[in-house]
């Protein structure tokens, strides 16, 4: 599994990654963690507002810093 | 035109839908869009993105405060594209309501393009 963690460096990005890495770690899923801050890399998505998140190429979430329950509920799917 | 991603840190975002149809009013809707972007109005997006369902334009519409859809006719393709996807639209302009006639060229004039911009301007000012 790829998860790509979309934005270009502000703090609600930053909080992106860690929360998905903190739910990546309890649950002990298995996943490539890229933070892209290339903005042609993130708007090839169509993605207009950050934070973002990919997983495996589908677009999760915009604009907000996502939940544990939800990050689970997509790696656990 | 600039390519930007915008920052949810920065608040109040906008989304702004155009019909780019094949009439002089559909590429003036595409113009306007992109002349309210350079304002700071909003953000510009796919409307074509809504209608394919492309996770990334509907996650990002999901993600805005406000969503304007802009019909080049009143055949309203745009409004309703986003009406389908179950969004709510919340300012909708139609340019040949605005008091230009719709033809079928597609070269744009630089005066239907100013007083298209100002009457949009008016109506999403006021609302």
């Amino acid at each position: 599994m790829k998860i790509e963690i979309l934005g270009t460096g502000c703090s609600k990005c930053n909080k992106t990654k860690e929360v998905v890495e903190k739910v990546l770690k309890n649950t002990g899923v298995t996943a490539e963690v890229v933070k892209v801050e290339d903005i042609e890399t993130i708007l090839k998505y169509g993605v207009m507002i950050t934070p973002a998140v990919v997983i495996d190429g589908d677009v999760k979430i915009v604009g907000k810093v996502p939940n544990e329950k939800e990050i689970q509920k997509w790696i656990t799917k | 035109m600039t390519e930007k991603a915008k920052c949810d840190c920065c608040g109040g975002n906008i989304a702004i839908f155009p019909c780019v149809g094949g009439s002089n009013v559909g590429q003036l809707s595409n113009k306007i869009a992109i002349e309210l972007e350079k304002e700071g109005f909003g953000n510009l997006m796919c409307t074509a993105g809504i209608g394919a369902r492309a996770s990334g334009i509907i996650k990002s519409a999901e993600a805005s405060d406000r969503i304007i859809a802009i019909d080049g006719c009143p055949v309203n393709c745009a409004s309703k594209t986003l009406e389908l996807a179950g969004f709510k639209v919340d300012s909708h302009i139609i340019i040949s309501e605005l008091g230009i006639k719709k033809t079928k060229d597609k070269d744009l004039k630089e005066n239907e393009i100013s007083e298209a911009l100002e009457k949009t301007l008016e109506v999403l000012k006021s609302e």
